[in-house]
């Protein structure tokens, strides 16, 4: 007998009790199909915070400064941190520097008229944008000519624009007061590629050059470094920290974020947590595998006459453990193919939904195929070892 | 063709020991059509079984063509059962969920036959016993005399040395018993070896030859000259 024929029976017989192999397959389409959508948005979201902590692989890393170990909680211990122009001036002749991307903030009130919307204002240069990418919704946006020019101009999150001006009003154009100094409003700015759960903040985008006018100085709180390649970003990470710490009169220390410990740290954390989850869909798959065995058990006992009938026609033992182990492998791939097109669609949904990338592999789906398959041979060796035993006598007497 | 010697079958139940066969000897030759006739419980059909290789003596020899088969492993068997041997029984033990031709094609299907030539075979096979114009039918669509052709057309497919039949009348009416024993009758003169069990001596009138088995030892065995007419 044929692999062939015994497969073209196996899928013969599973038709005909479509909706008992539909059930049955239900376990095991659940099981896979969660291993397929958790592995993938885990997968997904993994590099996601990967490259958003690792400066969008442009090669950018975060200075901060961190305050000795009594003084953490103490908010007053970060007031004094401030790059001066020469302290900017100094990390942007380091050899292993592209560009310095330091900006200051405060938040505060925007006033229009008789409306006050709190809003961080932050104050930067045309590199800001290289650290996150804006578009201007309407106007434009501010670029070095403002900052050069010291003009008194302002880009609007949307939400402020939201909170300050009614529905039809035109903001680009008016006047905003912030600290009581009047500025123009250019233009309204959103921030790309923003990720699903990082939430809008309102925010006020103006000119470096006009911060002394609110505040009286002209030192920036944010430093971002650019490095000249990957390769670099360790030297420079060095260079800026020792010279900032050599410089420093503050009690704390300045640091850098280690992109590979915080790469390390993501990916454990989505490691277990897919672990976790895959566990569980791993145990209902095994709960699927059983549902398989109690079917093909009840098959068994339901189609006695037609195995003892078959085995009067001439199959062997062989012929019969095969055909019933076919059955059930078959209900199991069938399942595990299912659930991998079912969890693929829901993966996909989700990262379309985050603007994730799409990540079902090739691995993980062969070894959703494979891991059925083996379900449906572990769990359908016993009933179709029970078929096979059966006295062709005995069973042809069968009720 | 078919020499039974010494055989005894004994079931063991607990301490008792029970003989369904006693010291059986049994020839039969080519194209003899015989039947086996006894009361329930006279082991009659324990005989059927072990002629049709699906039970085993527990003493004694079964030579099928001069090769002792009782001793053979469960494979074996498998296939003397496939192609030596066409079942033909009471309760006709068709799949459903097959049609009459996929019903009939399955010996083929464990004799590694191709697909083709399978269902050439199987409706050379319809057609012999009448039912060429219902080879697509599902069993649940014949009537039980159709049903029971379409398990003779099963039985002879692989061309088997002999025909064993268990009680193949017994769920018919009496017009569809007639056919299919006439049906066995013409098999019979196109040369076919029948072996049948029944306990009705009418069924049994149609065969040559009449074994009456009881308490597992055959007590009678004489041949027919005619067949009487009904």
């Amino acid at each position: 007998m044929s692999f062939l024929d015994s497969v073209k029976m196996a899928l013969r017989s599973l038709w005909s009790h479509r909706l008992r192999s539909m059930l049955t397959m239900l376990g095991i389409i659940i099981g896979v199909g969660s291993v397929i959508t958790v592995v993938a948005i885990g997968k997904g979201g993994e590099a996601v915070l990967t490259s958003q902590f690792a400066g969008g692989g442009n090669n950018t890393f975060e200075v901060y400064y961190m305050p000795p170990d009594e003084e953490l909680m103490d908010y007053d211990a970060y007031d004094d941190v401030a790059y001066t122009t020469e302290d900017l001036r100094a990390i942007q002749e380091m050899p292993s520097v592209n560009q310095v991307i330091a900006y200051a903030y405060d938040s505060t009130n925007v006033v229009y008229h008789q409306e006050a919307a709190g809003a961080q204002i932050l104050a930067i240069n045309e590199n800001y944008y290289d650290l996150n990418e804006f578009t201007a919704s309407s106007g434009r946006l501010l670029d070095n000519r403002d900052v050069d020019n010291g003009r008194r101009v302002v880009t609007l999150s949307t939400g402020v624009v939201e909170e300050l001006f009614a529905t039809d009003d035109e903001p680009v154009g008016q006047i905003v007061n912030i600290e009581g100094v009047p500025f123009e409003v250019i233009g309204v700015h959103e921030r790309e590629n923003q990720s699903f759960f990082a939430f809008q903040v309102d925010e006020v985008l103006l000119p470096q050059s006009s911060w002394p006018m609110l505040y009286g100085t002209d030192n920036m709180d944010m430093l971002n470094v650019q490095a000249n390649s990957a390769d670099d970003i360790q030297v420079a990470s060095h260079a800026v920290t020792n010279y900032l710490n050599d410089q420093s009169t503050l009690s704390g220390e300045y640091q850098v974020l280690n992109m590979e410990e915080i790469e390390q740290g993501i990916s454990q954390v989505t490691n277990v947590t897919t672990m976790i989850i895959g566990g569980v869909a791993g145990i209902s798959l095994l709960v699927g595998g059983i549902g398989v065995m109690n079917i093909m058990l009840v098959s068994v006992t339901e189609r006695t006459r037609e195995i003892g009938l078959r085995k009067s026609l001439g199959a062997t033992r062989g012929n019969i453990l095969l055909q019933f182990l076919i059955e059930s492998v078959t209900l199991t791939t069938i399942g595990g193919l299912i659930g991998i097109m079912l969890g693929a669609g829901v993966a996909n949904t989700v990262s379309l939904i985050a603007g994730w990338p799409f990540l079902v592999s090739i691995p993980v789906v062969l070894l959703g195929v494979g891991f059925s398959m083996f379900v449906g041979i572990v769990f359908g060796l016993l009933p179709a070892n029970k078929a096979a035993k059966l006295d062709p006598i005995e069973a042809l007497r069968h009720e | 063709m078919i020499h039974l010697k010494n055989l005894d079958k004994q079931y063991k139940n607990g301490d008792q020991t029970l003989h369904v066969l006693n010291d059986i000897h049994l020839k039969i030759e080519e194209n003899e059509f015989v039947a086996i006739m006894g009361p329930s419980g006279s082991g009659k059909s324990t005989l059927m079984n072990m002629i049709g290789c699906l039970d085993q003596p527990t003493s004694g020899e079964y030579l099928l063509h001069g090769t002792d088969v009782a001793s053979q492993p469960e494979k074996e068997l498998a296939k003397v059962r496939n192609a030596q041997i066409g079942f033909v029984f009471q309760q006709f033990h068709l799949l459903p969920k097959l049609s009459a031709m996929m019903n009939v094609e399955l010996p083929l299907i464990y004799g590694g036959v191709k697909k083709k030539e399978r269902r050439e075979r199987a409706r050379i096979a319809l057609e012999k016993v009448g039912l060429e114009d219902r080879v697509n039918h599902l069993p649940n669509q014949l009537s039980g005399g159709q049903k029971q052709r379409v398990a003779i057309a099963r039985a002879l497919i692989n061309e088997p040395s002999l025909i064993l039949a268990d009680e193949p009348t017994g769920a018919l009416d009496s017009k569809s018993g007639t056919q299919i024993m006439e049906l066995f009758t013409q098999l019979h003169h196109e040369g076919a070896t029948l072996i049948m069990v029944t306990h009705e001596q009418e069924v049994a009138d149609y065969a040559k030859r009449i074994v009456t088995v009881r308490d597992g030892e055959i007590i009678k065995d004489r041949g027919q000259e005619h067949v009487v007419p009904r």
